[in-house]
């Protein structure tokens, strides 16, 4: 799952897009309004997280035009304008969720993790199917109870694939979701991810359309 | 201090009863001059008809009685008389003097003089007499006398008739007086009324829609109204940055302690130092935002929409958490509060009865005798009545078992007082938990 996090100081990035990195995220980061409206307007993000106070430009006008251009990628804003108008006025604006600084890290996460489930129609955390049981807090999976070690890329293809059961995935739409914006982007590897987790998983849960994507039937 | 408008009713109507006054007696005079003067010529033509008849029978003036017909001469006391006083001392009355004279008469010259006496029975009398010289040579006085009833009667209806005349003429100076109040204090209450709109829509007045007079003064209001909202506007502004210039290092060093808590160090000292500097700080920033709040706003506020925003994000709020809000409003409240302060009131007293509710939330506002009622309800455990005094002091925080720093209610009392406002901590009749009203008084409420 991509995401933008749009927030201008440098150091509370690293330790929000290090967290999100160690759950199978893959982050990008925006460090002025102009820069995250450009990135949100034209990358396929799963989700945002946008800052109202950035410099250049403020969140609230980038949210906006977001909306009223047809974005409807899901949007937390993670702002230090803790009034409950502030609040009403962010959602009004369309974001789905609001969080005040001073934060908890494990509360952004479990945040980021309720709204992209939310945006994916799914209730449970959990992915159970055929034995397997993948954790969407965590990035965690098990097959018939026995823990399987995925790598940082392999949970974000899992990811993407189990949030949009039922849907075929094109190899390019794949790569937009669990490569960084700069990242070296090399539809092949995907085949190289879906292969592992074939082998670590089972054959039958990635189904291939040929020459169409990928799919991962509903649980 | 007295009002314009009363001001002009006074002195106008002070000016309106001045000028009746003065014109009524001045007319009175004039009028009173012109009967004395018609009731005058009358009896000097009196005077000339018994002159007249005298100089006819100058050698049997006995016969003067015969040649006077008007029967009033001939009724006792009937009010209208006659005298004749020949050179022998031989007086001639009428017959209606009956066996009397007329009071003594002096000062009498051979010009016709008017004079008011008093006559028989204390009767006011006007009686023109004059010494007449006949063509033989002889001297007689004549004298004609006739009581003043019938003059002051006509004098009394001219006075009755005149009056409604003037009390017309008063009547309309006053309306008059009330038209021209109106008309002169009209554009202030346009500016009142137009203050009062314009603050709402945050605009300028235009100097140009008031008269010349009252144009400086719109100057100076927009001025005031531009440098009011400058020092709201700074004060958030101000409020804003500080907020972020000191909560995000407050959330780095919260994640790195986090960390490193996670890695085993023990971090629990200086992650709750770290939670009391967030709380104070919160507080902090609320007093700045609030500093010129209260007697700077004059914006109203459509209540209804505020509580109808807050309920939008409470009940989405409760509904995640498997509970559910009740929202029931009066449509149309309008409040002198910034919608900034008034919904941090509520919001903060809306997010204490989520976290304390097991169920049900009611969130009611409506219009009462003195004012408007807020009322937020909640299922959950209540506060003892022994330890409400203590909740609503400042800082109090009673319990720590759920999150959050516990100064929503502080920060919510502490924006109510600078609105004269009151918040008092109940049970709830219907849900069985806390309820907290807020009366916001009569005044906030006014257009």
């Amino acid at each position: 799952m991509r995401i933008l996090l749009a927030e201008d100081e440098r150091v509370l990035c690293d330790q929000i897009k290090k967290l999100l990195t160690a759950e199978g995220r893959v982050v990008d980061v925006a460090h002025d309004g102009q820069e995250a409206c450009f990135l949100g307007a034209t990358e396929p993000y799963d989700m945002i997280i946008l800052d109202i106070g950035l410099p250049m430009r403020d969140g609230t006008s980038i949210l906006k035009e977001w909306r009223g251009n047809g974005i409807t990628t899901p949007v937390l804003i993670l702002t230090a304008r803790d009034g409950w108008s502030d609040r009403v006025d962010g959602l009004d604006a369309g974001a789905d969720d609001y969080m005040t600084k001073p934060f908890h890290l494990p509360e952004l996460a479990a945040r980021v993790r309720a709204t992209l489930r939310r945006s994916s129609g799914r209730t449970n955390p959990l992915f159970l199917k055929d034995g397997i049981v993948f954790d969407t807090r965590s990035g965690r999976a098990t097959k018939d109870g026995v823990p399987v070690d995925l790598t940082a890329q392999e949970v974000a293809v899992l990811s993407y694939l189990i949030h949009n059961a039922g849907r075929l995935i094109s190899r390019t739409e794949l790569s937009e979701h669990i490569y960084e914006y700069d990242a070296d982007r090399d539809s092949n590897t995907i085949a190289v991810f879906i292969n592992r987790l074939r082998n670590k998983l089972g054959a039958d849960l990635i189904q291939t359309m040929r020459g169409r994507g990928y799919m991962i039937e509903p649980a | 201090m007295l009002s314009l408008r009363s001001r002009a009713w006074i002195s106008g109507g002070l000016s309106a009863l001045v000028a009746v006054t003065i014109g009524t007696l001045l007319l009175y005079s004039f009028l009173d001059q012109r009967v004395l003067e018609r009731f005058d010529r009358t009896l000097s033509e009196r005077h000339t008809q018994i002159v007249v008849a005298l100089s006819n029978v100058p050698d049997d003036p006995g016969q003067l009685a015969e040649l006077i017909f008007d029967p009033v001469y001939q009724t006792p006391f009937s009010g209208r008389y006659w005298q004749v006083t020949g050179p022998d001392g031989q007086t001639y009355t009428s017959a209606s003097l009956f066996e009397a004279t007329l009071p003594d008469l002096i000062d009498i010259s051979d010009t016709l003089t008017v004079a008011d006496s008093v006559g028989l029975e204390t009767e006011q009398l006007r009686i023109a007499r004059q010494l007449i010289t006949l063509e033989d040579g002889s001297t007689w006085t004549v004298a004609v006398a006739e009581g003043r009833a019938g003059l002051i009667a006509d004098r009394a209806e001219m006075r009755r008739s005149l009056l409604a005349a003037f009390g017309l003429v008063a009547l309309i100076g006053v309306v008059t007086v009330l038209l021209q109040t109106a008309a002169i204090v009209r554009p202030l209450d346009t500016l009142r009324k137009d203050v009062a709109a314009r603050w709402d829509r945050d605009e300028e007045l235009v100097e140009t829609d008031y008269p010349e007079e009252v144009a400086p003064l719109v100057g100076d209001i927009n001025t005031l109204m531009q440098r009011n909202r400058d020092i709201i506007s700074r004060s958030r502004r101000q409020a804003a940055d500080l907020a972020h210039a000191l909560k995000t290092p407050s959330a780095i060093l919260r994640n790195e302690l986090q960390s490193l808590s996670e890695k085993s160090h023990d971090m629990d000292r200086a992650l709750d130092a770290l939670d009391r500097v967030d709380a104070q700080l919160g507080r902090s920033l609320a007093r700045v935002r609030m500093a010129n709040s209260g007697e700077t706003t004059f914006a109203r506020t459509d209540l209804s929409n505020s509580v109808n925003r807050l309920s939008r994000l409470f009940s989405a709020m409760a509904s995640r958490d498997g509970k559910h809000l009740t929202t029931v409003c009066d449509p149309d409240l309008g409040i002198r509060v910034d919608a900034q302060d008034i919904e941090e009131v509520l919001g903060n007293l809306l997010d204490n009865a989520l976290k304390w509710c097991r169920q049900n939330i009611a969130f009611t506002a409506r219009q009462v005798a003195q004012g408007i009622e807020v009322i937020i309800e909640d299922d959950g455990p209540g506060i003892a009545e022994k330890d409400r005094p203590e909740a609503v002091q400042s800082g109090a925080r009673l319990d720590t078992s759920k999150p959050g720093t516990g100064l929503g209610l502080a920060i919510a009392i502490d924006l109510l007082e600078v609105y004269d406002a009151t918040l008092a901590l109940e049970q709830s009749r219907t849900l069985g938990g806390l309820a907290v009203r807020i009366l916001l008084p009569a005044r906030l409420t006014r257009s």
